[in-house]
């Protein structure tokens, strides 16, 4: 910069707004309502100051025409909240043992094998909560062999998932009880998951887009791939939802984040309303 | 106060239908391809529900007539009358729409006054009707 | 019964591990195997053999069952190159919605090699196939997209193709698609829609 002034920021007008939000719908599914300006308008003038860009216009080109996709992935990031804690998007969780898990153990002997698949597994927070609902919540968790498989591309992760160790946000949304049951006080305010539940959950490392990764997964009954899929870009989404549908069992269910859907993704799956929740079923 | 859920995987054209028919006293919701559709179905409840559906044939991922076939097999309380709309060049494809369980068809670009007339006439509206006869040009 | 206690202490291990190194020419033939899921991973798998991508293609056509047909249209996408396009253009008049779709989506994904065939496909006798190309334009990362469309506002008599183009102009027009959309408008002054649509997609390119 030669002149020294600075730059007024990028104005958002009323048609870029709409132009961004049919875009964003159209590759995402997400809804952008007028009421979110504020929220929306801001990350629109943080990226294209991020890449520089003169104005809405030239930026919003250059997201249309990029050929690898990166820009979108920038945009969906910021668009979206990020945060995993236990208990995230419980509802979907009640859903599993009040509905989902009865109709598959239906279609099981006594004492089958039922299989859970949290993928991507972060640091830990969705396989253990899920291994939490089914300890306390599932009537029949007994009367099965339940396995809780976990996955993440990222080492560092896993690694984390195992050592089981959180702040007080992360266990924040967990009833006392369960915490006192489930965690023991590591000091600064930090909790550590027992080591019961730690060896419930087979963590593994996966590629959700390589086949040479994916087809080690067969018969799942239920799979969580939450907040996952929206940061893919279209092709990747397509091969990762096709290969979820080869691990699952006929009649396996898949959750997605509560702002994704399989809409943009593939149709193989049938769409199943529940009290609690909506969720994708694998034909049977 | 009747609600009709617009399908089509053109933005301005949902927004086009739904300012015709929103003109014309109803509520209107949209989806931009079958599955987005059979998810606003099952995110309704009963006061909710959709007393129409309006949806283009050829949209991407799911189709029309697949749209309709799945929502057939809904039970009861998702099922209302079905327009179908259809920018085929070839002569309307009378027995798919049949089969598919629709109640309409309609070809593109249909004209503002035959698209609330046919809804009318589906939705059991009188006075819509009647207004809608009313501006369709012989 | 209970949760399984995960047998190998805290390592990661592999799940299970299955046995699958098939060569490229057991694989095509596996895509004619009479079970489904044999079929399925064959034309996954397959997304990794260029030598295969004429057969993936091929077997679209007959392939019923819509699981198989998804891979093998995703393998395609990730094979891509003019083999794949070639092989798929001439789904485009298929009267099967879903293998249009599928090759739409895939076509779209492959700019520079589908970008020769753009202008014989828009001025196809068949205004259908005018109208999928024009659809197929819409997800296109390709720097003439707006000319193409320009092109279609201008020239193309078939109403409902040029109510196609203004929708992706809309998106991708910029003050030099003016002029066309003015055009469209003129030229199709009587129909409600096009009057509609032109007005919108000059909101969204205009300054304000």
């Amino acid at each position: 910069m030669t002149t020294g002034r600075v730059l007024a920021p990028p104005v958002i007008s009323e048609s870029d707004f709409e132009k961004f939000a049919e875009f964003f719908h159209r590759k995402t599914g997400m809804h952008f309502e007028p009421n979110k300006r504020y929220f929306v308008d801001k990350r629109l003038v943080e990226r294209i100051q991020a890449t520089g860009a003169q104005d809405f216009r030239a930026w919003f080109v250059a997201l249309r025409f990029e050929a690898d996709g990166a820009e979108l992935q920038q945009l969906v990031n910021v668009m979206t909240v990020n945060e995993t804690y236990f208990f995230r998007e419980s509802y979907q969780f009640d859903c599993m043992v009040n509905h989902m898990l009865n109709e598959v153990a239906a279609r099981k002997r006594p004492g089958g094998r039922i299989r859970i698949w949290s993928i991507p597994s972060s640091t830990g927070e969705e396989p253990y909560s899920i291994a939490i609902y089914l300890l306390e919540r599932w009537a029949k968790i007994e009367q099965y062999e339940v396995e809780i498989l976990s996955s993440d591309i990222d080492t560092h992760v896993l690694e984390a998932a195992q050592r089981g160790i959180y702040s007080p946000r992360s266990v924040a949304q967990l009833p006392k009880p369960y915490l006192k049951k489930y965690f023991s006080p590591q000091g600064e305010g930090e909790w550590r998951i027992s080591r019961e539940l730690v060896e419930s959950v087979e963590f593994s490392r996966v590629n959700l887009t390589d086949p040479a990764d994916t087809r080690r997964f067969r018969d799942i009954d239920i799979v969580f791939c939450r907040n996952l899929l929206i940061y893919f870009d279209d092709l990747s989404r397509r091969v990762a939802a096709e290969a979820m549908f080869d691990a699952m069992a006929p009649g396996g269910f898949i959750c997605l984040g509560h702002s994704e859907s399989m809409s943009r993704m593939s149709s193989l799956f049938t769409l199943r309303r529940f009290p609690d929740a909506l969720v994708y079923q694998r034909p049977l | 106060m009747n609600r009709i859920l617009v399908i089509d995987d053109a933005a301005t054209v949902r927004m086009y239908h739904r300012k015709i028919l929103g003109d014309a006293g109803w509520h209107t919701d949209e989806a931009s391809n079958g599955v987005e559709a059979l998810e606003r179905v099952h995110a309704q409840d009963d006061d909710t529900a959709f007393d129409l559906y309006v949806v283009d044939v050829n949209m991407p991922r799911m189709d029309g007539y697949s749209f309709v076939r799945e929502l057939r097999r809904l039970p009861a309380r998702h099922q209302a009358p079905v327009v179908m709309v259809s920018t085929e060049a070839k002569a309307p494809d009378a027995s798919a729409a049949f089969d598919a369980g629709s109640n309409g068809y309609l070809v593109k670009p249909a004209r503002p006054s035959g698209l609330v007339l046919t809804a009318a006439l589906l939705l059991g509206d009188r006075p819509a009707a009647l207004k809608a006869a009313a501006g369709v040009k012989p | 019964m209970a949760l399984k206690k995960s047998t190998e202490g805290t390592g990661l291990r592999p799940v299970e591990d299955r046995d699958y190194t098939r060569g490229t020419d057991g694989l095509v033939a596996q895509l004619q195997d009479a079970d489904i899921t044999v079929r399925r991973w064959a034309a996954r798998d397959l997304a990794a053999h260029p030598r295969a991508a004429e057969a993936v293609c091929a077997r679209l056509a007959h392939e019923s069952d819509v699981s198989v047909r998804a891979v093998l249209f995703s393998s395609a996408a990730q094979l891509g190159g003019g083999v794949v396009v070639n092989a798929l253009l001439p789904l485009l008049r298929s009267e099967d919605a879903g293998l249009r779709n599928g090759a739409i989506e895939v076509l779209s994904g492959l700019p520079d090699a589908v970008a020769p065939h753009i202008d014989r496909l828009l001025h196809d006798a068949d205004s259908d196939v005018r109208i999928f190309t024009v659809n197929l334009l819409g997800d296109l990362q390709h720097a003439q997209v707006p000319q193409w469309l320009a092109q279609v506002l201008l020239h193309e008599p078939a109403v409902n193709v040029v109510g196609a183009a203004i929708e992706v102009l809309a998106e991708v027009g910029t003050t030099a698609s003016l002029p066309a959309l003015r055009s469209a408008a003129q030229r199709f002054a009587d129909d409600a829609y096009i009057g509609f649509s032109v007005d919108l997609a000059i909101a969204r390119i205009a300054t304000p």
